[in-house]
């Protein structure tokens, strides 16, 4: 589907993700991961659709259950002790911390599937491939290989079976010999091909000084806006967290900052990052509409 | 000033005795387009990486070769790498990035060009191929002909003053290298740059060349105009001769003199027949029904008489797909084929042709209809012999594919002498598979295959990359085993081949098979998917399929 802000420059899209994730890993504060969880459950639907929600009810709410019981059974620290398993005692503390623990855990895999379709590897590329040129060409070259020897892996593999040396053809021992010389083949083949690859690079100025690094992509003032946004609202959240406004405690007891302005200023403010995505295609969208009625 | 001047140039690969190319003499002028022809391994390839220092190969090199009047060595890389542009064979191996646009970036990256300059040329390129609509895809999702096209427009957008191609078209489907053809012209006639170029399809280019120049055993045995020659290959007697365009051999065939006016194109040869009819009032055949091919020349058996054999395929209803909700591939695909035929199937790209061949040799499976074919003795050539071979020189590869401990060493060596004879390889015998060139390989991927002793021989486009010459050879090869109650099927794009050798053709369509018949009758009965032969005389002949048909009759209508 068509995001506005997968549209935006690679390095809007990077900061986004490092502070939504920066402050739902080091920070197990209730509401914020809370507002993390939230939103990257609705981003992910967004995006992904029906087959986000069929993979975060099939997959990540069991894993959530488990991560949420796996740490009251073996912290047993905390002062609130609720019942006793086996002599060992189960602790309020420990309950909430295990919570706390698999809403970080989830909201991460949520984050990360989002991540995924947003960061596509030309992004990566344009990101890294400033600091570590030839690493950004590299990457490149393998995310071709990859899809590239796959192919000619099948090929191999239909051309052996076609003289009676395939991987189904024979006695055990015939099978695995015909299996290992289809690897074989194929590694000799990546060799002499390679020999030409490195031609058709070195034809082209391949390893002459001075390669320079080309993206497409271009830093507009929407990207500027945004990214300005995300800065004030990041800083907002780590000022509020310095000065005490936010704070979090789960042992010995359960404490949590009390409600009031730096509080609902860290709130709202990791709100507006977490909700940047939605909140940027909502406005597009309206846009798009009184465009199209104004027509 | 020439753009390239070559003089005496002398090239001896180590460890060789005889040189690869010898006293080479050639100027190329800025803005003449050269076509460079010859057999497989006669040095054309060697040729065009002299051409570009990166590229030359090892050697011991004597003589001189001038770039711009200045000797090519004292050229920078830097210049080189952007005036002279190189296109080799392979479209997948001359990619190196995952993306179309980074594909397009990479050698004005390489020149180390600002942002700005390569987002203008890039878009230049991409906008003067019709790239526009695939610039953002991944490079693994294009066609063999997009790839060759993108490797193309990677080049131009350093915007060089020559572009060197070595066989650009020899892994493309003729209607993929049909259009890339075109935009090699295209470049040539509306940006000026300077095309050499080595092919095999000559029939599609030469007639917009300026000059072509023919290299044997690396020497030049003739160099001109294609008229020019085609004379002096048929004054040599050369076997290049038949890789000339069909019109250019008709005419080389019926005339004696020495006249500049030799038709190239199609067009030129039905004119040329409709004149050579007029003034020698040749009386025209009745337009009699075609089917009547009453000459079965070539053709070892129609399908009348190979009816009365064993019947070794038959393939019934077959429908087919690869995934479950995908397309249908095949679609109620039906035919039979007797022992002893070679039984083509030609037809566009795309439309399952391989996959039919799939389905015969029991690599995939109908999911409706049947399938019944012989037990075993069949086996599979195919399109790329690279994915055959497993050892370290070729005999070792030959010996692997024999049965260990059942035959005596007598045997095996009988056995594998027979088969090195037949298909002409025991000189390579103790190279490395991948050491060869490309036709050769095809030949001993073949020989590989023959030492499996199949009654069914399936063969996936067999003659591509393959010169005229060794097509020929192939040919024989290929009747002499039919002869032996071999029965081959053969998918192909390659017409003239099918018509000239074939014992069946069929037209092969969305899924299935469209028509079938003998080659006269069914070449004879197309108007487009046809022999350039048949184009050609169509309007004279009834039945003309080959060029050996149209000077037959042409002969036959004068006594």
């Amino acid at each position: 589907m068509r995001d506005a802000f997968s549209s935006c420059n690679p390095l809007v899209n990077f900061v986004f993700f490092a502070a939504v994730l920066v402050i739902t890993v080091f920070f197990l504060h209730p509401v914020l991961l809370g507002i993390s969880l939230v939103s990257a459950l609705a981003y992910s639907i967004y995006l992904n659709g029906a087959k986000a929600v069929r993979f975060n009810f099939a997959l990540l709410l069991p894993l959530m259950l488990v991560a949420a019981f796996i740490n009251p059974a073996f912290n047993h620290a905390g002062m609130t002790i609720l019942l006793y398993v086996d002599g060992n005692p189960i602790t309020l503390e420990a309950i909430l911390r295990g919570v706390a623990a698999a809403v970080m855990i989830g909201s991460v895999i949520v984050w990360f599937s989002c991540y995924n379709t947003i960061m596509t590897s030309d992004k990566f590329l344009y990101l890294f491939g400033r600091i570590i040129p030839a690493f950004s060409l590299i990457l490149s070259m393998a995310l071709r290989f990859i899809p590239r020897y796959k192919a000619q892996l099948g090929k191999i593999a239909d051309a052996q079976r076609g003289i009676g040396r395939g991987v189904s053809q024979g006695r055990l021992v015939a099978r695995v010999r015909n299996g290992l010389s289809i690897l074989s083949i194929l590694v000799t083949w990546a060799l002499e091909n390679a020999i030409e690859m490195a031609d058709s690079m070195k034809s082209r100025g391949y390893g002459l000084k001075g390669r320079t690094a080309y993206s497409n992509y271009g830093f507009d003032v929407r990207d500027r806006v945004l990214l300005a946004v995300l800065l004030v609202s990041f800083s907002l959240v780590v000022a509020s967290i310095a000065l005490q406004g936010v704070s979090i405690d789960y042992f010995p007891v359960f404490i949590m900052n009390p409600q009031g302005g730096l509080a609902y200023m860290a709130y709202a403010g990791y709100t507006l990052i977490c909700l940047m995505p939605l909140l940027l295609d909502s406005k597009e969208e309206l846009t798009w509409r009184s465009l199209q009625s104004r027509i | 000033m020439a753009l390239f001047a070559i003089e005496n140039l002398r090239f001896t690969y180590p460890g060789s005795v005889s040189p690869a190319l010898d006293g080479i003499n050639l100027t190329v002028e800025n803005g003449e387009f050269l076509v460079l022809c010859g057999k497989s391994g006669c040095g054309k390839s060697t040729l065009l990486r002299q051409l570009k220092t990166v590229l030359t190969p090892h050697g011991e090199r004597e003589g001189s070769i001038f770039f711009k009047g200045q000797p090519l060595e004292s050229a920078t890389q830097r210049s080189q790498a952007a005036s002279i542009g190189f296109v080799l064979q392979n479209p997948d191996n001359q990619i190196v990035t995952d993306k179309v646009w980074h594909e397009l970036a990479f050698g004005l990256e390489s020149l180390g060009e600002s942002k700005e300059v390569i987002r203008l040329r890039v878009a230049e390129m991409a906008s003067f191929f019709g790239i526009q609509q695939w610039y953002h895809k991944s490079v693994f999702e294009l066609s063999g002909g997009q790839k060759q096209l993108l490797n193309l427009a990677a080049v131009m957008t350093m915007q060089p003053d020559v572009l060197i191609l070595d066989e650009p078209t020899a892994q493309l489907d003729p209607i993929a290298a049909a259009d890339f053809l075109a935009t090699i012209k295209k470049i040539n006639t509306e940006i000026g740059t300077t095309v050499i170029l080595s092919e095999h399809r000559l029939e599609e280019v030469l007639h917009g060349a300026d000059r072509a120049i023919v290299l044997g055993d690396g020497r030049i045995i003739a160099e001109g105009t294609p008229a020019q020659v085609g004379h002096t290959l048929k004054m040599l007697d050369d076997p290049m001769l038949y890789a000339m365009p069909t019109p250019l051999r008709v005419y080389l065939a019926l005339e004696t003199g020495d006249k500049d006016t030799c038709p190239v194109t199609v067009r030129e040869g039905r004119e040329y027949l409709s004149r050579r009819e007029r003034q020698k009032e040749c009386p025209k055949e009745r337009q009699e029904e075609p089917q009547r091919g009453r000459q079965g020349v070539r053709q070892k058996s129609s399908p009348l008489d190979a009816s009365d054999k064993q019947t070794v395929v038959a393939v019934k209803d077959a429908w087919f797909r690869y995934t479950k909700h995908g397309e249908d591939v095949l679609r109620g695909l039906s035919f039979t084929v007797s022992r002893g035929e070679l039984f083509c199937i030609v037809g566009g790209n795309g439309t399952g042709k391989t996959t039919a061949l799939g389905i015969v040799s029991g690599l995939r499976r109908p999911y409706r209809g049947t399938v019944s074919c012989l037990e075993k003795g069949v086996v599979v050539l195919p399109q790329d012999p690279q994915t055959l071979f497993t050892q370290k020189t070729i005999r070792e590869d030959l010996l692997e594919m024999l049965p260990q401990g059942k035959n005596t060493v007598g045997e095996v060596e009988k056995q594998l002498a027979e088969v090195v004879e037949l298909t002409e390889i025991a000189a390579l015998l103790s190279q490395h598979p991948y050491d060869v060139s490309g036709g050769e390989q095809q030949r001993v991927a073949l020989a590989k295959v023959l030492l499996t002793e199949p009654e069914l021989l399936l063969l996936d486009e067999p003659t591509k990359g393959m010169d005229s010459f060794f097509k020929r050879k192939f040919a024989r090869i290929l009747n002499k085993l039919c002869d032996k109650d071999l029965t081959a099927i053969m998918v192909s794009h390659d017409l003239e081949f099918c018509a000239q050798y074939a014992s069946r053709c069929a037209l092969f369509f969305d899924g299935s098979i469209v028509t079938q018949s003998n080659p006269r009758v069914f070449f004879s009965g197309n108007n487009f998917y046809t022999t350039a032969a048949n184009r050609m005389s169509r309007h004279v002949f009834a039945d003309a399929i080959t060029v050996e048909d149209i000077v037959e009759k042409c002969r036959q209508a004068h006594d």
